[in-house]
């Protein structure tokens, strides 16, 4: 139902781009006013909600820590997974970010006895499939800064040569644009298939994979197959940025629908799920060294409370301490 | 002893087995059914590997422990978790209802057949018992437990 | 065959859930054995907290203040801006699933709102509707819900079957711990006096006696006197347990079940001995009886109410610094929270071993060393003389606590001991110990006897590793460093792998310390006889 939902959401705005980018009086809006609409409200929304996160404090210094505390000096402590010192945190977050280091535990191969056979395990599927989504998304939105600027930057040109390694077809095949649709259709079939996943589905969480994915094949679509007129594209884009729009005669419906499902992406972002892009930096289990001993951590709103205190105590107890023998404050 | 290849048996033990996990919640089934790790997934671990031995007990007349171990451990998990007790050991049941649709009705072993699941039927009622009467008595001496230590606090209180 | 009686497997009703139901629309009841019994009156009025009353979780009427709703939302609206985590957490999970099958409660009991993912979105559901602009306008579609006294009771089910081990968190991709969730949750259950006896009526004890028990200081001497002629009779020697004693160099702190419960005992045991051999210059204290702080499972404010005795009464005993007996969330709060609620501990001094000159700089500011890191360091600098031989009637595995592996990762400390003072240890496998370590499934305030189903559900996993190396190995004591596992476990695996005892790590210290002037000992600490005939090893 959700899935259905979602699904048929995203249809509504493909075909609503569809159609308008074959008006023309629409093409205005469609072409300036959307982006710079979306673009405004991924910035003031990305800000907004990082500064609320950061607006709340951290109390306490919590760390999740997953290997050998720093103790004694011929211990050996495992400085990223229960890092104690501040490179150590680093480390564990670049790892984290870069690799998804936690997902990867899920998938530690191991061998193990079932029945009479010894099998290797997997899990690793959903690891490979995040890990293969979000590093094919970078790449493709890197490379599309070569709509941006002029000239070309090299690194750009260098990262398409890698990515068209297999130099099939022309214009030649990009791996990233094959891994990205498959990487997000094994997410979505993953989250449609398993009865667990399935179960904590939302709304949301279908309109992502179907936003992606819509963004992503008709960005394919443009480059194989429908060409649209690049020179245009590349008008339009440096107009945007440079805050001097142009509205260019024709670059094709497709276009339309791929600025579109851009822009709804980039106004989405802040106020879903999606921005855990930036929440994963700010995460107290992960973000703090393990020295919580070491170093005292400052609550700002820390208050005093109501203690039961020794003299309170004494005074309760003051004759059975007294025939215990122990010592006394007050005879 | 009952005749019936060995594929056919596999056949039986994964239409049981597929039976018993649908007496789970259908958002738990299919990890119970996947995961081959007995460690991440001991109760799946518990029906997967029991099952089939149970299978050899009922065809075979093994009569052997380790059938006995395998139901005696699934019936403890079951008798543990969301089921009434109808439900704990009527999974057993279940396996009347494979070998139905595996052999045609006047299969003169079906009978036989029969008989034995209703006496693994009973044996498990008989360990279904037993574990929640562990349970019970594991109630009662945590709560003895506790009672003494409160006795002690008082006793050595007013010792004085 | 119509007419005919039903045959047997007909009566068999399988429940089948279609997958695509909605879990906003499950029910569940208060079965008998999966819940805890709700906190008496008085314990709410002694530590004055609000509404208190008689009531019981399965009655239909909970008695709830008439502005229930508004206080929760208030407390929430208060806790998302004092904690990042709660905040954060509450927003950017994405459903992944990567967490769903790595708790016990749901291996052991298949109850797919036990996935801590579900668990999880039993509040940010109420989050969303309350709190973010997608909510509060697409309501069900945005994964939002009214809170209702329904959702009340989800929580108080659910929130209740969280033993705050921290196990998913390791496994999530941004680090989102349902332990803080769990402790959220209940901060708000509590200001509703939603709250269960298992856990306030320890609180409220160790409020005015210093100890969850309640034990008073005269029984508090009693215990810790009996336990050193106890010494006396199984090793020849008297020692000394001084108690409240002024200028003492060490405040010794441990877990009250040490000195009231079985197999706890045995490790006081092994604290007494170990202290006497070495000549260390200690104390307990009567007052802050308890390291163990169920403070901590009902709100942060009374954790730290009842932290604060610790370095009070460090101060007023004048001791230099504080060290630690075995015990699981005492040591998370010490680790992690001692010292930035109850500190700075400047009127101590940075922990120097007495007896190595080993300094724990890794304790500098918190100024409290655990037992296992100090005897750890013992053995290390052979300091100890011992015979490993006298647990040779022991084939030991140990269980990684949650809270030490977890909210500290002291993990090499434990099995350094164990492999200095025992010849055969055998690990469980590897992804059930270190920080994968499976709960004992009663941690957090949940292990009381009502709630036996629901422990033993949780408990199954770590049982199930547990009779791995009882079979393979013949593994038949199962060490531990947490009270709460010394208290629950021997249950547990009672259960699920008869033939496995609980012990802790300071007991097999215990048997085999050789102490100077020590008569031959026939029996180990337990009174059970020992099996005889090999040389001591020697470690001095």
């Amino acid at each position: 139902m959700n899935a259905l939902t979602s699904f048929i959401l995203i249809l509504v705005v493909t075909g609503l781009a569809f159609a308008g980018g074959e008006i023309s009086s629409c093409r205005v809006l469609l072409d300036v006013v959307l982006p710079y609409a979306a673009m405004a409200a991924f910035l003031v929304g990305l800000v907004y909600r990082v500064l609320k996160w950061a607006s709340s404090p951290v109390p306490f210094n919590i760390p999740t820590t997953c290997g050998q505390q720093k103790s004694l000096s011929w211990i050996k402590s495992s400085w990223i997974e229960s890092a104690h010192t501040k490179l150590g945190v680093a480390v564990r977050m670049a790892i984290e970010i870069l690799l998804f280091r936690s997902l990867f535990r899920n998938s530690r191969a191991q061998i193990r006895q079932e029945g009479p056979r010894l099998l290797y395990s997997e899990n690793k599927w959903l690891w490979l499939g995040a890990l293969a989504f979000h590093w094919s998304m970078l790449v493709i939105v890197l490379r599309h800064l070569r709509f941006f600027v002029e000239p070309v930057p090299r690194f750009i040109l260098a990262m398409d040569a890698v990515d068209g390694f297999f130099q099939i077809s022309a214009p030649q095949l990009l791996v990233t644009d094959v891994v990205i649709i498959v990487a997000l259709l094994f997410l979505l079939q993953r989250r449609l298939t398993d009865p667990k996943v399935r179960y904590i589905s939302l709304f949301s969480d279908y309109l992502a994979l179907f936003l992606l994915l819509g963004i992503a094949i008709s960005g394919v679509l443009m480059r194989y197959f429908f060409k649209v007129d690049l020179e245009a594209v590349k008008q339009l884009a440096i107009g945007l940025v440079t805050f001097s729009p142009i509205v260019p005669a024709s670059i094709g419906a497709l276009f339309f629908v791929h600025l579109t499902l851009v822009s709804f992406l980039l106004a989405y972002l802040p106020f879903s799920k999606l921005v855990h892009m930036g929440g994963i930096f700010l995460s107290p289990t992960r973000n703090l060294p393990n020295d919580s001993r070491m170093v005292r951590h400052v609550n700002p709103w820390n208050y005093p409370v109501k203690v039961h205190t020794y003299q309170e105590w004494e005074e309760e107890f003051h004759d059975k301490i007294k025939a215990a023998g122990l010592p006394l404050e007050r005879e | 002893m009952v005749k019936i290849s060995a594929e056919r048996k596999r056949a039986i033990a994964q239409a049981w087995l597929e039976m018993t996990l649908c007496t789970y919640p259908s958002q738990s089934m299919q990890f119970m059914l996947d995961e081959r790790d007995r460690f991440r997934n001991p109760v799946g671990h518990a029906l997967k590997n029991g099952i089939p031995l149970l299978i050899n007990e009922i065809l075979d007349e093994t009569d052997s422990e380790r059938a006995r171990q395998a139901l005696e451990e699934i019936v403890r998990i079951r008798a543990v978790q969301n089921f009434s007790a109808r439900d704990a050991v009527g999974f057993v049941f279940l396996l009347k209802r494979t070998l139905s649709q595996e052999l045609p009705d006047d299969n003169k072993d079906r009978l036989e057949l029969e008989r034995r699941v209703d006496e693994m039927a009973l044996t498990a009622f008989d360990f279904y018992s037993q574990c929640r009467a562990k349970i019970s008595d594991i109630q009662v001496s945590e709560a003895r437990r506790r009672v003494a230590q409160l006795q002690r606090i008082y006793s050595e209180a007013e010792g004085r | 065959m119509p007419g005919a009686p039903p045959k047997p497997e007909e009566l068999v009703q399988i429940s089948y859930d279609p997958p695509r139901a909605d879990w906003r629309k499950t029910r569940f009841d208060f079965q008998k054995g999966t819940y805890c019994y709700s906190a008496a009156a008085k314990n709410l009025r002694y530590l004055d907290l609000p509404n208190p009353r008689d009531w019981q979780p399965y009655e239909a009427d909970w008695k709830l203040p008439p502005n229930w709703k508004e206080i929760i939302l208030k407390g929430m609206k208060e806790r998302l801006e004092k904690f990042r985590s709660f905040r954060l957490f509450m927003d950017i999970c994405v459903r992944c699933g990567a967490c769903a099958d790595k708790c016990h409660f749901f291996l052991g009991s298949a109850d797919p709102k036990n996935m801590p993912v579900l668990r999880a979105e039993l509040i940010r559901s109420v989050y969303r509707r309350y709190f973010t602009l997608a909510g509060r306008i697409f309501r069900g579609l945005a994964g939002a819900r009214d809170l209702t006294e329904d959702v009340l009771k989800e929580w108080f089910y659910y929130f209740y079957q969280c033993t705050e081990c921290r196990r998913c968190s390791v496994f999530c991709p941004f680090g989102i711990d349902t332990a803080e969730i769990t402790i959220m949750v209940r901060e708000l259950l509590n200001l509703v006096g939603v709250n269960t006896n298992w856990v306030l009526e320890p609180a409220a004890n160790c409020f005015r006696t210093g100890n969850h028990l309640g034990i008073q200081p005269h029984t508090f001497k009693d215990s810790i006197d009996f336990a050193v002629d106890e010494i006396e009779e199984i090793t020849g020697v008297r020692v000394e347990a001084p108690i409240n004693k002024k200028g003492a160099e060490i405040l010794f702190i441990v877990p009250s079940a040490d000195y009231f419960a079985v197999p706890h005992y045995y490790t006081l045991l092994g604290y007494l001995m170990l202290f006497h051999e070495i000549g260390l210059d200690y104390t307990f204290s009567a007052y802050a009886s308890e390291g163990g702080n169920f403070g901590f499972f009902s709100s942060h404010e009374m954790m730290k109410r009842l932290n604060a005795k610790i370095y009070a009464e460090a101060k007023r005993l004048g001791v230099k610094w504080i060290l630690g007996g075995e015990c699981g969330h005492m040591w998370r709060v010490i680790h992690q929270y001692m010292d930035t609620l109850n500190g700075p501990a400047d009127f101590l001094e940075e922990p120097v071993s007495p007896i190595t000159g080993t300094r724990f700089a890794n304790a500098r500011s918190t100024k409290m060393v655990h037992i296992c890191e100090f005897t750890s360091d013992l053995i290390y600098n052979r300091k100890l003389k011992l015979d490993p031989s006298r647990n040779d009637h022991w084939k030991v595995t140990f269980h990684d606590s949650c809270n030490p592996a977890r909210g500290m990762g002291l993990l090499e400390e434990p099995r350094y001991i164990i492999r200095n003072v025992a010849n055969h240890f055998y690990e469980m496998p590897e992804n059930t110990i270190r920080e994968q370590t499976f709960c004992c499934g009663s941690g957090a305030g949940l292990g009381t006897d009502e709630n036996i189903d629901m422990r033993l559900r949780g408990g199954l996993p770590r049982a199930n590793a547990a009779k791995y190396v009882r079979d393979k190995y013949g593994v038949n004591l199962l060490t531990c460093i947490c009270a709460i596992d010394k208290a629950t476990l021997p249950t547990a695996l009672e259960y699920w792998t008869p033939g496995v005892e609980v012990g802790g790590i300071h007991e097999l210290v215990a048997n085999a310390l050789v102490m100077k002037g020590e008569k031959e000992r026939i029996t180990d600490v337990r009174g059970e006889p020992l099996q005889l005939g090999k040389e001591a090893t020697v470690n001095a």
